[in-house]
């Protein structure tokens, strides 16, 4: 257990640095000059080229990215260039925003998903499993963007019930799960944000308890008299890992792919960092926040697996 | 008992000949009373007739600005879906969206299936240290959630059709890559194709008889559900202004500009989106149902 | 199996009984699952759950306290550490609350065009003897908000840490962003405790103007903060009539009222003033309605009637702004006269202040009608016939243009369904338009370079402030201005206006002066140097608590007069 442990730990690594190549390398993709947005339109040439100085974009692209994996390494990725503050505590503050959502989204949608794919499962080919997995196809092609709109048109603006945006009523820093009035900002965007994860796990459930108790096993229990409900445990607890791990991913996937509905709740949260960074072509910030959200995906998806394999000792993986 | 005689023409009870279909046969008798999936499959390919004969069929010119006739709501005169924010026909521009979006379906997924495949047949034919090297790399951009990739690549790169294409192709070769890469691993190892080399047969005979014929299927399966997912991925990338440009008709556009007009028309600024949800569904019903059919384990 | 007795008890559950310590080790591990759940989930979030609680209580305002919430279209926090970004906006509601410059601008009227006044400075003038020495005479008794005295080796500083790199504070980002102003002055000197002078590279009558957005920051702070911009942000102090308080990044500032300003007439009349960055409109509308915020920047005009129907105010003034295209004056086909006039007579500008609803006005020339130096200038008058007579009279039938434009930006009102009824509009008079869309950075990193480095456009679609003359014509139409040094991006040149202009820069009599500007904006318009399209009412929609708010004729505002009445949410 412990050499393979120490075997994916060791495999992640490679894949880290090929992570922090990608993220240096995207931005030298982009047209435009990364001064423009700092400098008002008319200013000299000179001036351009003391700016750019300043921020070190003169030298060759390999020092750019040794420079600066040595000190994304030691936790400096350096400044905005908007703003002047240090990427990383405004990535980290950011994080822990879309953590909030994302963690309520999967959390939400594995409730529910479980509890109907469980259901469906067990009714496998009949009616009440068709008209579940309707629901699971549903949650994975709707255009979550176009449900949050629809979602604050309904709740915020004729209702007036749950507020449209942002993340608090006084800011971030006032925002607390343990308060009615801040914590209501979050439910529209874990809804909006669920019905993905709620698809997708809905699916896993149903295709795990279904093979479970397609298992000749499953018949001996019953023959041996063992209740229902003992049986539907059992295969619960069959399928548990599997869907913990999809679950877990799932969490993962929300935290990077946050952006369209970050922007669409002005959640302050990675995603709406990250399309702001985008659009005002500061560098650092966005080279800092795809590579701590590929990192946490790394990370998540290292923690799922070995996860998995703890509690299941069938899946091991040359 | 039935009596049973050995001399020549015994009697047996009488029993209607099996019928032997065959792989695909088996695939269509199946399908045939899925209808589910019929149903979804006539709502895909009227989807792609109508994308394909915008020109014949939409009503109005997508195009065709009015200013009086802003903002109408659905019914409105010859309007049957009312009108955008420029006065132009929803209905018109809901058509020649539809080829935009499938175009963006398409497109990337086939590219992706195409390149990545190879990739991944290859990779498993070959195996050793290009094996490693082409998996070691897809397994590198598999470490991105695929949102974020082609948003970030879409973004940087300055957003437009084509970069759009290029980041949704880049997003979907990874997987397509693996699973072409784990079916011609499984093929690679069989009695079949040891015996086929030792009988002196070309790589490329091997892979054209005995490889592709198992890698197809999973990976076509995959291909067809990652086109709702293309579809869905373009319009949010359209959405965040990083896909086409105005005035070209696409939901995802439609939907971003429209938002400014909710208060004004909701139900016509919630079309666009509506015609993503649909398409994007009938694309996944029918993709499961044909794997159901065809009985692929992915 | 463990130890189940087979005997047949019937098809009942079996009894917890039979299996001890099964459902022993299973409360057992229940309990343990969920301890472990609940330490693993407290640490961090209990502290930070706490933490936030904390806060709340801190942060959130006292009881009574009135506050103003305003919904910004800039999609960050301006800075406030001095000169602000995110454009005008930025000196609107950052720049003016906490501090002030020599030379204020009056916003107390809407009826006419906000004028210069004083500020920390109650006179200024040349220097009879030099006519490129100003001399300014600074207003007694100002303190900062940390308590230091305004005097003449600050204000010196504070002129010489935006123009000089060895300056101790010098700030290379916002030296850059003040350069177009800051680049005919030359230095600033101490003559006595209560009077500055400034010296001016040429003759130049419109320095006033440069020095109204020039700010004056506490150096003592500076200085504290040991000339770290980025410490001294934590503890900012102007003169301004709103004070720092908190700021929650990329989120919301907060200022609160400073009680002691120098000017009693302009004391903020509520507590606290919360500024929010909300770049989308339709969020902006959202936030209105939903009662999050209480004045909001910029609604999009379909929204307007919603507003109006939830009992929102929404008001609308001229103001010196312009949406317009530069012209390419060196490739085809706009460096002809004539098609700059058909352009211009081919536009329908009534359609377009339609679509808009009502919150622009259109524009026949670079000032809007009620500016003071609009004078009389040519009217290009709708007319798609003469456009398409002029068109063929020139030889450019079809004509093809290529103009670059954006997505969104800081004045660009709704940017994409206005180009494309321009784009319909013109096509109908014979032009034959394409349209190159990026986002707001790339079109400024082309207006900064200029048409040479851009020939492939006829035209940039960018909004200006034509706020005050420098601003407003001359980097338009000047040969100095010439992109990249200027803001002239289309490189027009034209030997009258730069006579004329000389000789206003040496004009030191404002009446004077005036008469010649004008004569510039006509020969502009005669000339046809933009394609005038419209001039942006610049609406605001307003909570109904809200009251007292005068709408002043410039890019800035005063929200000091406000009061909050007390709410019915």
């Amino acid at each position: 257990m412990w050499s393979y442990a120490g075997r994916r730990i060791l495999y992640a690594i490679p894949i880290a640095i090929g992570v922090t190549v990608i993220c240096f390398g995207l931005v030298f993709l982009a047209p435009g000059d990364p001064m423009v947005s700092l400098l008002p339109p008319d200013a000299s040439p000179a001036d351009v080229a003391y700016l750019r100085k300043l921020y070190g974009f003169d030298q060759p692209i390999p020092i750019q990215y040794a420079k600066w994996l040595i000190r994304a390494v030691t936790g400096d990725l350096g400044t905005s260039l908007q703003t002047g503050r240090p990427v990383i505590s405004e990535v980290s503050r950011a994080l822990s925003n879309t953590i909030v959502i994302s963690l309520g989204a999967v959390l939400l949608a594995f409730s529910l998903a479980f509890v109907l794919g469980t259901v469906a499962g067990y009714y496998a080919g009949r009616p009440a499993d068709r008209a579940l997995t309707a629901v699971s196809v549903v949650g994975v092609s709707v255009p979550n963007y176009w449900l949050g709109m629809v979602l604050i048109i309904v709740f915020s603006v004729e209702l007036g019930v749950l507020p449209a945006t942002g993340m608090g009523s006084a800011g971030s820093d006032t925002f607390s799960l343990f308060n009615w009035e801040q914590a209501r900002y979050a439910i529209l965007p874990v809804v909006t944000l669920s019905m993905v994860p709620l698809g997708i796990i809905m699916r896993n459930t149903r295709s795990a308890i279904a093979e479970v108790l397609a298992n000749d096993f499953v018949q001996t229990l019953r023959a041996k008299g063992l209740g229902e409900t003992m049986v539907v445990r059992h295969a619960v607890r069959n399928a548990f890992p599997q869907v913990l791990a999809v679950m877990g991913l799932q969490f993962g996937y929300l935290v990077g792919g946050s952006i369209l509905i970050e922007t669409i709740f002005t959640w302050p949260g990675t995603g709406f960092l990250l399309s702001k960074a985008i659009l005002t072509r500061d560098i650092p910030v966005l080279q800092g926040a795809i590579l701590v959200l590929a990192m946490c995906f790394v990370a998540t998806n290292l923690a799922v697996d070995l996860l998995q394999t703890a509690i299941d000792p069938r899946i091991r993986r040359a | 008992m039935t009596d049973v005689t050995l001399s020549s023409g015994f009697a047996a009870p009488a029993v209607a000949a099996i019928k032997v279909r065959g792989y695909w046969g088996t695939v269509g008798y199946r399908l045939r009373y899925d209808y589910v999936t019929l149903f979804f499959l006539a709502v895909v390919l009227l989807i792609v007739l109508a994308a394909i004969l915008a020109p014949l069929i939409a009503p109005f010119d997508p195009n065709k600005t009015s200013m009086v006739y802003r903002l109408k709501p659905i019914g409105f005169r010859d309007f049957r879906l009312g009108t955008d924010e420029l006065g132009r026909d929803m209905l018109s521009r809901l058509i020649w969206g539809g080829r935009m979006s499938l175009l963006m379906g398409l497109v990337p997924v086939a590219l992706a299936t195409a390149i990545g495949g190879t990739l991944g047949v290859v990779a498993g034919f070959v195996g050793g240290w290009l094996n490693m090297l082409i998996m070691r790399t897809v397994d590198i951009f598999y470490a991105f959630p695929s949102v974020l990739l082609a948003i970030a690549v879409s973004g940087v790169m300055g957003g437009g059709m084509v970069n759009g294409l290029i980041a949704l192709t880049l997003v979907f070769i990874p997987p397509l890559c693996r699973i072409a890469e784990t079916a011609t691993t499984q093929v690679r190892n069989l009695d079949f194709v040891e015996a086929a080399r030792a009988s002196g047969a070309s790589n490329g005979s091997i892979i054209a008889h005995h490889v592709l014929g198992n890698v197809l299927a999973p990976v076509l399966i995959y291909a067809s559900s990652l086109i709702s997912v293309s579809v869905l991925l373009s319009a949010g990338l359209s959405f965040l202004g990083l896909g086409v440009e105005p005035p070209t008709p696409d939901w995802g556009l439609m939907l971003s500009t429209l938002r400014q007009a909710i208060y004004v028309q909701p139900l016509v600024c919630a079309l666009p989106g509506a015609a993503i949800f649909i398409t994007s569904l009938s694309l996944n019903l029918v993709s499961d149902g044909l794997r159901h059919a065809m009985d692929v384990r992915i | 199996m463990i130890g189940r007795s087979t005997k047949f008890v019937g098809w009942a559950k079996r009894p917890k009984a039979a299996c001890p310590r099964v459902s022993e080790a299973r409360s057992v591990v229940r309990s343990n699952a969920w301890a472990r759940a609940l330490r693993a989930l407290s640490p961090p979030y209990g502290v930070a759950a706490a933490l936030a609680l904390a806060a709340a209580a801190v942060a959130l305002p006292a009881h009574g306290e009135t506050v103003l919430r305003v919904a910004m279209t800039a999609g960050d926090i301006p800075d406030w550490t001095g000169q602000p970004d995110q454009g005008f906006e930025g000196y609107r509601f950052v720049g003016w609350s906490l501090y002030d410059a020599l030379v204020n601008w009056d916003l107390s009227r809407s009826d006419v065009e906000a004028p210069l006044t004083t500020g920390l400075a109650v006179k200024w003038g040349i220097d009879p003897a030099n006519n490129k020495r100003w001399i300014f005479e600074l207003r007694k008794g100002v303190k900062f908000h940390d308590g230091c005295d305004l005097d003449a080796d600050l204000v010196v500083w504070n002129i010489q840490r935006l123009i000089d790199d060895k300056t101790p504070g010098f700030h290379p980002v916002q030296y850059a962003r003040h350069r177009s102003r800051s680049i005919n002055v030359d230095h600033a000197e101490k003559i006595d405790a209560g009077t500055v002078a400034i010296y001016t590279k040429t003759p130049d009558s419109f320095l006033p103007y440069n020095v109204s957005v020039w700010y004056m920051i506490s150096k003592c702070a500076v200085e504290k903060a040991n000339y770290d911009y980025a410490a001294y942000a934590k503890a900012p102090a102007g003169t301004g009539p709103y004070k720092f308080d908190r700021v929650v990044v990329r989120e919301r500032l907060e200022l609160v009222k400073n009680a002691d300003y120098w000017d009693p007439k302009r004391v903020p009349r509520h507590d606290r003033l919360v500024l929010i960055p909300m770049p989308e409109a339709t969020t902006r509308a959202a936030a209105l309605i939903a009662g999050q915020v209480d004045f909001v920047e910029a609604p999009s005009p379909d929204t307007i009637p919603r507003l109006k129907s939830a009992g929102m105010q929404v008001i609308t003034l001229p103001y010196p702004h312009n949406w317009h295209y530069q012209l390419n004056f060196v490739e085809p086909p706009f460096n002809d006269v004539r098609v700059r006039r058909a352009a211009n007579h081919a536009l329908n500008r009534a359609e377009m202040v339609e679509m808009l609803a009502g919150v622009a006005q259109e524009g026949y020339a670079i000032y809007p009608p009620n500016a003071r130096l609009y004078g009389n200038p040519v009217k290009y008058e709708y007319d798609p016939a003469k456009a398409t007579a002029l068109l063929r009279e020139a030889g450019c039938y079809p004509c093809p243009v290529t103009f670059a434009i954006s997505t969104s930006g800081s004045g660009q009102m709704q940017p994409l369904p206005m180009n494309e009824l321009v784009k319909a509009q013109l096509e109908a008079a014979g032009f034959k338009v394409k349209l190159d869309v990026m986002d707001w950075n790339t079109l400024l990193d082309v207006s900064f370079k200029g048409r040479e480095k851009f020939p492939q456009y006829s035209g940039i679609n960018i909004s200006r402030a034509t706020q005050d003359p420098p601003n407003g014509i001359l980097r338009f139409v000047m040969k100095q201005q010439w992109g990249p040094a200027g803001g002239n991006w289309g490189w027009y040149f034209n030997q009258e206006i730069e006579d004329l202009v000389a000789e206003a820069m040496r004009t030191f009599d404002d009446e004077l002066r005036d008469i010649l500007m004008t004569k510039v904006h006509e020969v502009a318009s005669r000339e046809a140097v933009m394609l005038f399209v419209v001039h942006d009412l610049n609406p605001r929609a307003i909570s109904p608590r809200v009251k007292g708010f005068v709408q002043a004729q410039s890019w800035f505002q005063d929200l000091t007069p406000i009061t909050m009445a007390e709410s019915a949410k």
